[in-house]
């Protein structure tokens, strides 16, 4: 019999072809079965190097090597064991972040680091919120419907088993999803905290519905990952195993099939053949410094909307003089960040938004294009519950500093946030160039520049006066603005023909038929909702068209039981 | 005066143009561990006292935070002496015990930990740091006193004013963006201030939370179900000077 999904909730229902969860410890967070992991020789090809092991390279690895593909991934930061190397700290959560330099530029430069960008096995999904938005069918053909950005060249059926796969990985927590295309996720909604709650009234009282999550964290125990305990500290790396990141939804299984993680590895170049123009493998930096260089049939540059093409643009050749997959001067353009403005509001009684974990409901009333409002696109809300440090970068923001600064301070307790996740429209001047200068590996570093467009400030502007509306209904006593920005995607984008798009509708380079792109910076838009998801998903996707087509002769079949089963 | 802070007229947005800054000296004085200048709104609460249900690594990091002091590396003495001082009045920590800010700013200097990002017009942080510092001392010259440390505070506060604002110009502040400079420096003092024990008593946040978690997170309609056992209870209503007879404290 089978029984309707609504009712089997929690651990009943899990994945079919990841076994993650089990091969995690209920009792220490590193994984468990690192000593089984492939050792492949520097001396052959592998059939696919990946750079960089956040959501699009992990969960291509893992379902690459499933299909019997040998993998290496190449990982420039640590291989976490969350018991050794993360703690409970705001500040001693510094080593999480990509904090090699980089440097912003154009009229709203995008500050960079602890709020977008990761580093180490698992990327930056390591410290992500855990929001885990679906885009809406409308996202994939903004062009078609709004006269704005660009369509996708895949749509939103294309992804639709993908978000149901990954969101049953994760595991997704929430109530039933109203908006975009309604579906349900495989664990319930988690208890809403105090300070959510306010929120969550002062939307009704202006006729916007909230719902609660969609997070990526467990909401009763998922194989041997337990349930969160709501101590608060997503942004600071999941000490419980209970929010998801690739480290232990993915990678756990991806080792039990063969897939090998070089950490600690600065992949500087893709290295091309120049007659066939095909490439051949990745250079890098290992971590006693010396270089060496993996050689692999096929590439995968999973890096994220910085360094993924950082990466292509420093492997240039006689072939390709400006950098790898760039004859058209697309590699680094389109990047887009989304407005994520934040707005506290004071309430008599303690909320103490420290507890619970900071994304807890969202809205996405908005999300869609609503002429009436004098902008394309839309955005959500969301709430946010930033600490001690956080907070007082808010009441900074603000203006204050000194005695005002303390006495904002004090008043930690009774504050709660909402933030916008506004849509921007891709422009092809925010991008990634090379600088002058180099980093400690002797790479060109980044130079990211952005400006917002009239819409993107009017979206903002529309999101930032909702939230004050929803702030007055709820009865606040005083609000503080932050503008900010979020997330980062873009930047080799996948398209319909050579000429304005890094890769094809496969994540092939459109130059190059053996580099693949697999992370955030393929996307053309970027919807109002958080990339996460959509990365996961795309990955998803890309293994399913690649699987049966790997390059080289099937090695001598390695038997894999299912490793549930082994222990 | 009883204390109600279920009002929000003590807040820097909310008080009348004339009215002067709440004085942070009539708030409870601080009963249990320290925070910075003694003063805050949970007296009872010290978060220190959580540290055996922390995980080691955690306790380790913030204990030490807290036990050992950094020595200065990185700044000249002439700096630490001017960045002290600025630091001093834009965190208003006019009284011991202070958080020692400038030490962890130093170390992280001399480390060379970033924060991931440098603005195109902007030198590194630590060059930034080192301008600031020049930039100050001749604010200081320009109104008669040799250093910036050696100004009456109301100067000081007059020439962090105009920092805050960006409106500090000629000498070392011609080769920097004054306000992007503002946020460095802010930035990193807000950073040591803020991830210290002290200053998470004055405003009592509940600390790290692993392995215990939280539990109690509930409606702010249950007022008593929202706080766990241990933490801290805000001062709501109470006067210092009746509060300290009533316990025979004085």
């Amino acid at each position: 019999m089978r029984l309707p999904k609504s009712i089997v909730k929690g651990s009943v229902l899990m994945p079919k072809d990841n076994d993650s969860p089990f091969l995690l410890d209920m009792h220490k967070r590193g994984l468990q079965n690192l000593d089984r992991m492939a050792r492949y020789p520097l001396s052959a090809p592998v059939d696919l190097v990946v750079v960089g092991a956040g959501a699009g390279g992990v969960t291509l690895a893992q379902r690459l090597a499933r299909a019997g593909w040998r993998v290496v991934i190449l990982e420039k930061g640590p291989f976490w064991d969350p018991d050794r190397d993360w703690v409970s700290d705001e500040k001693g959560a510094a080593g999480i972040y990509w904090t090699d330099p980089r440097i912003i530029s154009g009229n709203d430069p995008i500050e960079m680091g602890k709020n977008n960008s990761g580093v180490g096995v698992g990327g930056s999904m390591t410290h992500f919120a855990g929001y885990v938005p679906r885009f809406h069918p409308s996202d994939f053909e903004v062009r078609t419907r709004d006269g704005v950005g660009v369509d996708w060249p895949i749509s939103y059926w294309d992804l639709k088993d993908s978000f149901e796969r990954v969101e049953l990985e994760l595991p997704v927590a929430g109530q039933d999803w109203p908006w975009g295309d309604p579906h349900s996720y495989p664990h319930g909604p988690h208890p809403v905290a105090g300070a959510a709650s306010v929120a969550w009234q002062g939307a009704l009282g202006c006729g916007i519905e909230m719902r609660v999550g969609p997070v990526a964290i467990t909401n009763g125990v998922f194989g041997r990952r337990p349930h969160c305990i709501y101590r608060g500290f997503c942004l600071q790396g999941c000490k419980v195993n209970a929010k998801a990141s690739p480290l232990i939804t993915h990678l756990p299984d991806a080792i039990e099939y063969g897939v090998e993680v070089r950490a600690d590895c600065m992949a500087t170049r893709v290295e091309v053949d120049e007659s066939s123009g095909r490439c051949t493998g990745v250079t890098y930096v290992d971590g006693d410094n010396i270089e060496r260089f993996q050689p692999a049939d096929a590439v995968a540059v999973c890096g994220y909307a910085i360094e993924t093409p950082r990466l292509l643009l420093n492997s240039q050749s006689r072939r390709f003089p400006h950098g790898l997959a760039n004859g058209s001067d697309q590699v680094g353009r389109y990047v887009m960040v989304q407005g994520a403005t934040q707005i506290a509001a004071r309430f008599p009684y303690e909320l103490r938004m420290y507890k619970a974990p900071p994304p807890e409901i969202s809205s996405e009333q908005f999300y869609e294009t609503d002429q009436s409002r004098g902008f394309a696109r839309g955005f959500s809300i969301q709430t946010v519950g930033p600490l001690p440090i956080d907070w007082a970068q808010h009441v900074l923001a603000d203006g204050h500093w000194g005695q005002a600064m303390r006495e904002y301070m004090r008043d930690y307790n009774h504050w709660t946030l909402l933030g916008l996740l506004c849509e921007f429209l891709p422009l092809p001047e925010n991008r990634v160039t090379l600088a002058s200068e180099t980093d400690r590996y002797g790479m060109p570093v980044a130079n990211f520049s952005y400006s917002l467009c009239e819409n993107d400030r009017r979206n903002v502007e529309y999101g930032t006066n909702v939230i004050e509306e929803i702030w007055e209904s709820a009865g606040a006593q005083d609000t503080l603005k932050i503008d900010r920005y979020a997330h980062l995607v873009g930047g080799c984008r996948m398209g319909f023909t050579p000429e304005d798009s890094v890769v094809d509708s496969s994540h092939r380079a459109w130059e190059c038929p053996n580099l693949f792109v697999c992370d955030g910076s393929v996307f053309p838009t970027e919807g109002a909702a958080n990339p996460a998801l959509v990365i996961m998903a795309l990955a998803d996707r890309l293994a399913g068209l690649l699987k049966t087509k790997r390059v080289s002769a099937p090695p001598a079949a390695r038997k894999k039981e299912p490793a549930s089963l082994r222990r | 005066m009883p204390y109600d802070f279920a009002e929000a007229h003590h807040l820097p947005n909310r008080r009348l143009p004339e009215q002067a800054h709440a004085d942070p000296y009539d708030l409870p004085r601080q009963r249990r561990g320290v925070t910075p200048q003694m003063h805050g709104r949970y007296p009872d609460y010290d978060v220190l006292e959580q540290a055996d249900h922390w995980d080691e690594v955690t306790r380790r990091v913030v204990l030490e935070r807290v036990g050992s002091v950094p020595e200065i590396r990185f700044f000249a003495m002439e700096e630490v002496e001017t960045l002290t001082a600025f630091a001093d009045i834009v965190l208003a920590q006019d009284s011991e015990p202070r958080i020692p800010v400038l030490a962890y700013v130093d170390q992280k200097l001399f480390n060379g930990e970033r924060d991931g990002y440098r603005y195109f017009d902007m030198p590194d942080d630590d060059e930034t740091w080192r301008r600031v510092a020049r930039g100050l001392d001749e604010e200081a010259r320009r109104r008669g006193h040799d250093r910036f440390a050696l100004l009456p505070v109301d100067r000081q506060l007059e020439v962090c004013h105009g920092f805050a604002t960006g409106k500090l110009h000629k000498g070392a502040w011609d080769t920097l963006n004054v306000s992007r400079a503002w946020s460095v420096v802010m930035r990193y003092l807000l950073q040591s201030f803020y991830s210290h024990p002290w200053a998470w008593n004055e405003i009592g946040f509940g600390g790290p939370a692993y392995p215990r978690g939280y539990s109690r997170f509930g409606s702010p309609h249950l007022q008593s179900a929202e706080r766990e056992t241990w933490e801290g209870k805000e001062a709501f209503e109470i006067d210092p000077v009746e509060d300290t007879q009533q316990r025979g404290l004085e």
